[in-house]
């Protein structure tokens, strides 16, 4: 009927893909061969069948030709670069990328053969539909060509379900040479110390030399890309992820360049604008830039450009909180230099949650960096004080403050001179500015307000904020304690004022008794200040300590006026003379002076009695400053010494050799000690120990006279030594108490286990003076009691020794 | 070798001069305070009646004053005059 042969080679000029050939050869086809086919066509009938047999082997094409060869491209350009096994960080596989510029042409070129092979595919779309004929329409449904950009979408379906793992890699490399190339066009590249270097040799942007630089061929090249993955409806899916990879490494090394280690300057601003100048018009310039300036004619930025800004803007922000928060613990040391940092980070903490990160890796980094023992215990409260600060500065509710400052809390709260140190810091000016805060004087408010203030003040309650755990909130941290001063805030430290208050008192007490110089003014401004914030009643005792030295001071002026007096003593005598109620105890030391040095201190005592009636002195003679001159030989030594070490040399005045056993029992010292105090001496050159126990007075300068210069130092270390009991001494003593309860118990009860001891004991302790005490306390008690063999401990149980 | 003892700056408590230790009224020592003082010695002294006794001086006033007809030592009950020395 008709010749089949010459209408398939007709066929085959209008389609060649047909033929099965790989050439797609784009020849120009003539009207009336159209006419020819399509007339044996509808003649036959099967013009539909056609259609779908078009579509059928144009799939087939893209599945198993075009897809394989451009991804085999990709392959070779991987195994090229030596980009071995799959790495997960798509941003780090870009960083590590040997041979970018390699893997750029490689790219373009894999593009520009997919391109090529898709635009002939694409003209097989109007030849079908100029030989089946616009008005026909054809079971379009099966006939995926017919479809609105159906060759596209199955040109990126085969692609995506190849996708090889690396391939964003290779996208990744592609659009990082272009960001050099564009940053160094817009003249916005970040001039580091390198590029500065290398400026006059290498070409920023294309690494060749200046003078043959190619980067506006190079831009060319992307933009021609750029336009061909856009004309395949590739740009989004294929390269989206790796693009956003690749920026957010960016924002990375910038936000690390120009922020890291700076805090006393706000970098949010800045940040935003290189995000809008640099990162975004970059990428307008890859959806757009290839466009002909009169397709854009108000320069509309793409809706993927848009929703692009969002994402990354929310991820610069989050990496900005990430880095700052990273740094947090030099932000507090920094303090107050750092506020605009922590400003920063409060406009972050607004837009992205990262308080549980904070808490978390403040928590750990103070934990890594302060609260270990190798840190000074005054470091550490330095610390604490400027991490209040700081966080009060970025979080006024004092939720994150009460998490983050827990552990540190703890923590100085198992060091034993933490008291010892906030008073030092509260009374002497030192790094914590803890007497600065005091000076300031705030008061806290009166517990009875804060007490009712939720149920009465119920209006304005506010929740607290979101994110808290409420597992870290311990139960007893009410909004009170929250809004608590840095001096309460250290004094909570120990949950208790009057631990503080006892550890206070016991510190002025040695420094008053250290200096003996009568001059309290200093302390009485303190102790004010003092009494404004934790109330008169628990620095009564202070109180009455300071006003002892200023009438000891008015006593010694009217006994030292007192003519009759003056005129027979062998030296002067000043003293201090403390109420002992309200004191510290002393702790337990004597010393028996010479007879002819009581005598003067009588007559003090008999011109006391005469000037306050009815009250006399009991003298502590061990405490004290002697001012003494030394003649021996043709030398003259004045120094002060503690009253021992004066007793001691007095005593060699009339003796040039003291056993250390006599010289033990005429002066009431242990030997132990008197020997530590007979090695003053010795170190001055006036004693030596001739024999064992034997200590005898050197009259000739000896060869020990250059110790000399070293007499008032040393002097002023002995004096150091407190007179105080110790505060764990004064528990024992207040514990001591109850050891006639405890033998009465043990008596009745034969034996019986320390909880129950310590049980019935606080039956009787609610009865007597209330002295509050913990198990453990009292098991360092009885303990003792078993050293000293008054106790039997067996089985768990104690019981009276026999 | 010569020892002078230049001047010498010392450290002594005081005491009243008391044969008791507390005072009968309000049970606290006497080196400290009654219950209405702050300050002790000199702003809270001690009176000592004929009878030997001694008290804190705002505590046995406050007493006399409660006692009606026949003021008397708290501690004797013989009638209490103020022994002035």
């Amino acid at each position: 009927m008709c010749d089949f042969d010459a209408l398939w080679s007709d066929v085959l000029r209008i389609f060649p893909v047909l033929g099965g050939a790989n050439a797609v050869s784009n020849d120009p086809v003539e009207e009336n061969v159209f006419q020819n086919v399509r007339q044996h066509l509808m003649m036959l009938g099967s013009i539909d069948t056609f259609a779908a047999l078009v579509d059928l082997e144009i799939q087939s094409t893209i599945r198993n030709v075009l897809v394989p060869k451009f991804w085999k491209h990709i392959h070779d350009c991987l195994v090229s670069s030596k980009l071995q096994g799959w790495i997960n960080d798509q941003a780090l596989a870009i960083e590590a990328l040997p041979d970018k510029n390699g893997l750029f042409t490689q790219f373009i070129d894999a593009i520009n053969e997919l391109h090529d092979s898709f635009q002939s595919l694409m003209q097989v779309k109007p030849r079908l539909i100029q030989l089946v004929g616009a008005e026909t329409k054809p079971a379009g449904k099966t006939v995926k060509l017919m479809q609105e950009d159906g060759i596209k979408n199955s040109l990126r379906d085969c692609l995506l379900a190849q996708l090889p793992p690396n391939f964003s890699v290779v996208v990744g490399a592609f659009y990082w040479v272009h960001f050099k190339l564009f940053t160094k066009a817009s003249n916005l590249a970040l001039t580091t110390v390198d590029s500065d270097v290398f400026d006059e040799l290498l070409c920023v942007g294309c690494n060749f030399e200046a003078e043959q630089c190619c980067c506006q061929r190079l831009t060319d090249m992307v933009n021609k890309t750029n336009m061909k993955l856009f004309e395949m409806n590739l740009i989004d899916r294929l390269t989206g992820s790796a693009l956003t990879a690749l920026i957010k490494l960016k924002i990375k090394e910038h936000i690390s360049d120009t922020c890291m280690g700076i805090f006393d300057r706000s970098h949010l601003k800045q940040l935003e604008t290189w995000l809008s100048d640099v990162i975004m018009s970059w990428l307008t310039n890859i959806f757009t830039e290839w466009k002909s300036k009169d397709s854009i004619n108000d320069i509309e930025v793409p809706e993927s450009v848009k929703s692009f800004k969002v994402k990354l803007t929310y991820f610069m922000y989050e990496t900005f909180a990430q880095s700052v928060i990273g740094q947090f613990f030099s932000i507090i040391i920094d303090y107050p230099d750092s506020i605009p940092a922590i400003d920063d980070l409060k406009i972050c903490m607004e837009k992205i949650d990262m308080r549980v990160y904070l808490t978390e890796s403040l928590r750990s980094s103070l934990e890594a960096r302060i609260l270990h023992p190798g840190v000074n215990t005054m470091d550490i409260l330095t610390g604490y004080v400027a991490a209040i600060k700081a966080i009060r500065h970025l979080d006024s509710t004092g939720v994150i403050l009460e998490m983050v400052t827990a552990p540190i809390k703890d923590y100085l709260r198992k060091r034993n001179d933490t008291v010892r140190r906030v008073v030092t810091g509260l009374t002497e000016e030192g790094p914590t500015d803890l007497s600065e805060e005091l000076a300031k004087g705030e008061t806290i408010k009166e517990c009875k307000d804060s007490g009712t203030d939720e149920f009465s003040n119920w209006e304005n309650w506010q929740p607290d904020p979101f994110g808290i755990d409420a597992s870290i909130m311990q139960y007893n941290s009410s909004r009170k304690m929250r809004s608590a001063d840095i001096i309460s805030m250290v004094v909570d430290i120990y949950g208790s004022k009057e631990l503080f208050m006892t550890e206070y008192r016991n510190l002025m007490a040695d420094r008053l008794l250290a200096q003996l110089d009568f001059n309290s003014e200093k302390e009485i401004r303190n102790l004010e200040l003092l009494k404004i914030r934790f109330g008169e009643s628990l620095l009564h005792s202070c109180e009455v300590m300071l006003k002892d030295v200023t009438d000891s001071k008015r006593i010694n002026a009217h006994i030292h006026s007192d003519g009759d007096r003056t005129e027979n003593q062998l030296f002067d005598i000043s003293s201090l003379i403390v109420s002992a109620q309200f004191w510290p105890s002393f702790n337990k030391e004597s010393l028996q002076l010479p007879e002819e040095i009581e005598n003067e201190f009588k007559k003090y005592t008999k011109a006391y009695e005469a000037y306050k009636g009815n009250r006399t002195l009991n003298w502590r003679t061990v405490t004290g400053r002697v001012n003494i001159e030394i003649e021996i030989g043709d030398r003259t030594m004045e120094m002060v010494v503690s009253p021992i070490l004066a007793v001691i040399i007095y005593h060699f005045q009339n003796k040039n050799e003291w056993a250390i056993e006599d010289l033990s029992s005429i002066t009431k010292v242990p030997a132990s000690a008197l020997r530590r105090r007979l090695s003053f001496w010795q170190n001055h050159g006036l004693i030596s120990e001739t024999t064992p126990g034997i200590f005898t007075l050197l009259e000739k300068e000896s060869e020990k006279s250059q110790y000399e210069d070293m007499s008032l130092a040393e002097a002023d270390e002995e004096d150091l030594e407190s007179a105080m009991a110790s505060a764990s001494d004064q528990r024992e003593e207040e514990l001591q108490v109850f050891w006639s309860y405890i033998v009465g118990m043990l008596t009745n009860l034969d034996s019986m286990p320390i909880d129950r001891i310590h049980q019935m004991l606080k039956l009787f302790a609610s009865h007597s003076g209330g002295v509050e005490f913990t198990q453990d306390e009292l098991k360092h008690f009885l303990q003792r009691k078993v050293r000293e063999h008054k106790l039997i401990f067996s089985g768990g149980v104690y019981q009276l020794a026999k | 070798m010569k020892v002078t003892i230049k001047s010498w700056t010392g450290v002594a408590t005081w005491r009243w001069i008391a044969n008791d230790e507390n005072c009968g009224i309000c049970r606290m020592s006497f080196e400290s305070t009654c219950p209405e003082c702050a300050l002790p010695g000199d702003d809270c002294p001690l009176v000592w009646g004929v009878c030997s006794h001694c008290f804190h001086m705002h505590c046995i006033v406050k007493w006399l004053n409660l006692q009606p007809l026949n003021k008397q030592c708290p501690m004797c009950r013989q009638s209490w005059k103020f022994n002035v020395h």
